[in-house]
């Protein structure tokens, strides 16, 4: 199994030795003669190849595969039919992958968290048993249910359980009277003879074939399948259909679950913790959840069936009489149907529980806050809330061309261009906060850089639509609707930056954040989907 | 063998010198296949011999390394709208979305075509007995090729591509009704290409046949001339020799002792004539099988 594992993952190991190097490298950078706001950023970057590398070891030694027939992931069904008890069958992984996960956690986190934030011997015991109950959590649903729909739900639950876990030695002693140890052995000691059930089932074939539940509800739903056949209007309505289906709902579905279940939570805790107002520090958080989650799932955008295991176009998809540039629109229209969804629940569900818990102060304070009102301010955010839906757009589709190639070399190797240019970013920045001189010139050259590279841009995205329209890749309706598209969203960027500008008494500022604003927003990324799009379909 | 060319008659699909390699390897090599209108290809090979590559072409799913793919005229990959309008296509992977319903595939794959003919679809669906509200996930996988199929024809494809449509079906559905669908477009001045590794189904409905070896064309004419440009003889020899005889013409030697059995390309006389020169008499002949003959000639292992 762990050779298996191995020369599964051997890639993604080497780069996840080089992220451990590169952060080791970067905490050193930060403790020896790196600027406090650099060392910030340093610290940041490192925290987050930390976060990201250890969430990669729980996928890896997880022993979970996607069987695409079934549309279920689980323990591996070809292992079943070996000479092997199904003891065997549960317990090696979960203790090889268990001893593995925590043991590499414990490396990253005496080289790298070390530095970042302090902790104690007996803390990191607790943290890396709270670990290997969360994997072993991971491994037990998604071995015991297969076929269960709401599995992610579940998993979110069990985070969140986790996370309480997590919290219990940090909590008031009235609220949590040493009790963590016995709850974590109970967690921990619920997993192995679960599993061992579970193998067993799937194993005797319990879960083979239609669900009771499936089965009932499909009894229920045929005659309203005879009358639901209602036809779609159009091929863009089919397969914008088949998107929404496919990825649509799952950043609504975990930003909404997410605000649902674990804001409440932290807002407890701080009651917990004696606060009697609200944190005015758990509002941004909110915010960028659905920020920082779209920019996660850019990959899976760029995929047509995520349960599909080649990164070729599905047969399916790919025989149907329509341009890339077609597929490439339902796409993009996904996706800003996606950001939408997203905001609408992650801000009812905010207010909700705001409304709930804090009984109105915060509305009231809001309400107070401008010398408009309560409607004014009300009616102030919806561009915000609409710069904030174009945003998560723009997270979700940026990249899309590397995805659509089908080659996952290529977005990996997007990944990393795009975090060398944003670290370069940051490090200029950084450079101009503390260089005075440096600031001036950029000051100066800012204006002529920012046209440059709009020039740029729009060269390359007239170059790429006039090669996809030559190539027959994208209509020039298509063309029509991504350009527009980028004028409006650019012209209302343009526009609000206006507006903070007067108020903030600042006018000189709005070109630059206009012409930042037309940069920013994604046009030669969409302009070559199209183009690699045709790539991966006519190979 | 009268091959058929865009002379032969207006070429629905024409392939000419069509090479594609996959690393080193040659998976088509300069392949030439004309399907004329109206009539029904059975493309057959061993596996690994292109077939599966040779369709992909035709679909615009692989763009031709060296040579040309034309299927109405037009090139797949420049103009994949214009072609697969005009395509029915059924995967030999059964490449179907398995989380839909089959009701909400076929709404699904309506959409693409202006030409869908409802009152059809739902005389396949009955024929083929699909439930409409059951997930793709929880059908076999005959039902799976049957709900694969139903959506290919559905729109009434003036070119018809099946990719080992009979995998997955049972003896009963095979023959009365893929088989009787087939005829059925091809009666209709439809065109049908279609692979398969059942040489009696393609002996039965397929007009032209075309053979795929290690990527090249080994045979391609009209069904009933393939098998009668062949005689599969057995030949006596009066010494029994001590190795397999070499016969010019012949495709495949095997036997012992002083009978062999041939597979010979070409006339009766020939045979007679060839026969002679190496010292045997042809003692039994027959017209082979589409079946003896791809045997024969994917290594000669004829019994």
């Amino acid at each position: 199994m762990l050779w298996e594992i191995w020369g599964r993952h051997k890639l993604s190991f080497l780069g996840q030795g080089i992220a451990l190097a590169a952060s080791v490298f970067l905490v050193h950078w930060k403790d020896n003669g790196a600027s406090q706001s650099l060392g910030d950023v340093l610290g940041f970057v490192a925290f987050v190849c930390f976060i990201g590398a250890n969430c990669h070891l729980l996928v890896c030694f997880g022993y979970v595969e996607i069987d695409a027939g079934r549309v279920q992931f689980g323990f591996p069904g070809r292992l079943l039919f070996k000479p092997v008890s199904t003891g065997r069958l549960a317990l090696v992984p979960m203790l090889f992958g268990g001893a593995t996960t925590v043991t590499l956690f414990a490396a990253w986190a005496e080289l790298v968290l070390r530095h970042l934030v302090s902790f104690s011997a007996s803390d990191l015991l607790w943290i890396i048993s709270v670990l290997l109950s969360f994997f072993w959590w991971m491994q037990t649903l998604a071995w015991s249910l297969p076929s269960f729909k709401c599995k992610v739900f579940l998993v979110l639950i069990v985070a969140v359980i986790h996370f309480v876990v997590w919290c219990i030695p940090r909590m008031p002693r009235s609220v949590s009277p040493g009790w963590q140890w016995p709850i974590l052995t109970v967690l921990l000691g619920f997993t192995v003879p679960a599993s061992w059930i579970g193998l067993k089932l799937m194993r005797q074939g319990t879960w083979e074939g239609p669900s009771r539940i499936s089965t009932l509800w499909r009894h229920l739903s045929r005659p309203a399948a005879r009358t639901r056949r209602k036809k779609f209007g159009s091929p863009f309505g089919a397969q914008f259909w088949l998107e929404m289906h496919r990825q649509g709902w799952l950043l609504p579905g975990i930003c909404g679950g997410m605000t649902f279940l674990i804001f409440p939570l932290i807002l407890k805790c701080f009651q917990w913790a004696g606060a009697d107002t609200f944190p005015p520090e758990v509002m941004p958080g909110m915010l960028v959840l659905p920020l920082m989650l779209s920019v996660l799932l850019t990959p899976a955008l760029a995929r047509f069936d995520s349960f599909h295991s080649a990164n070729e176009l599905p047969v399916y998809i790919a025989v149907r009489p329509v341009t890339n540039g077609g597929f490439v629109m339902a796409k993009l229209a996904m996706a800003l149907t996606t950001s939408a969804l997203t905001w609408l629940v992650t801000v009812a569900s905010a207010c909700f529980w705001l409304a709930l818990m804090e009984k109105g102060a915060l509305f009231s304070k809001a309400g107070l806050v401008t010398p408009y009102g309560t409607v004014s301010y009300t009616t102030g955010c919806v561009p915000a809330l609409l710069l904030l839906v174009i945003w998560t757009w723009k997270n979700l589709v940026a990249g899309i061309g590397a995805g659509l190639t089908g080659r996952p070399w290529i977005a990996g190797v997007s990944v990393y261009l795009r975090i060398v240019f944003l670290s370069g970013l940051v490090m200029l920045f950084d450079t101009a906060r503390s260089n005075v001189i440096f600031r001036e010139a950029l000051l100066h050259w800012l204006p002529a850089i920012l046209a440059a590279c709009l020039t740029v841009k729009l060269a390359f995205s007239i170059a790429a639509f006039a090669w996809g329209l030559r190539r027959n890749a994208i209509t020039s309706c298509a063309v029509g609707w991504i350009f527009g598209g980028w004028l409006v969203c650019g012209l209302f960027l343009a526009g609000c930056a206006g507006h903070v500008c007067n108020a903030i008494n600042k006018p000189h500022l709005w070109i630059w954040i206009a012409l930042a604003g037309f940069l920013v927003l994604p046009l030669a990324d969409l302009a070559i989907a199209p183009l690699a799009l045709a790539w991966n379909r006519h190979r | 063998m009268k091959t058929p060319s865009p002379s032969s008659a207006e070429a629905v699909v024409a392939v000419t010198g069509l090479s594609r390699h996959f690393g080193a390897k040659a998976a088509l090599n300069d392949v030439t296949v004309y399907i004329p209108r109206g009539s029904v290809l059975g493309l057959v090979g061993e596996n690994g011999a292109g077939k599966t590559t040779l369709i992909k072409h035709l679909l615009g799913m692989l763009k031709a390394q060296a040579g040309s793919v034309r299927v109405f005229g037009r090139d797949p990959v420049a103009d994949p709208v214009g072609v697969l309008g005009r395509v029915g296509y059924l995967s030999e992977r059964r490449d179907l979305p398995a989380w839909m319903r089959v009701d909400e595939f076929m709404r699904y794959t309506q959409a693409f075509y202006p030409a869908w003919d409802e009152q059809y679809a739902g005389q396949l669906l009955e024929q083929f007995q699909l439930d409409p509200a059951q997930k793709i996930k929880t059908l076999s996988q005959g039902q799976q090729a049957k709900i694969g199929l139903l959506t290919s024809l559905a729109h009434r494809p003036e070119l018809l591509i099946l990719d080992e449509p009979s995998s997955g079906l049972d003896p009963v559905v095979r023959r009365d009704i893929l088989e009787a669908i087939i005829r059925m477009v091809a009666e209709e001045g439809r065109t049908v290409l279609f692979s398969s590794h059942l040489l009696d189904e393609v002996e039965r409905v397929a007009d032209y046949v075309v053979m795929l070896q290690r990527g090249r064309v080994v045979l391609n004419g009209r069904t009933d001339e393939v098998r009668h440009d062949h005689i599969l003889a057995v030949l006596a020899f009066a010494e029994p020799p001590e190795t397999a005889p070499v016969l010019a013409g012949a495709h495949a030697v095997a036997g012992y002792g002083s009978e062999w059995r041939v597979l010979f390309g070409g006339s009766h006389l020939e045979l007679e004539t060839a026969a002679t020169l190496i010292g045997a008499r042809v003692v039994e002949e027959r017209t082979p099988t589409l079946d003896e003959i791809l045997v024969a000639r994917a290594g000669g292992k004829g019994s």
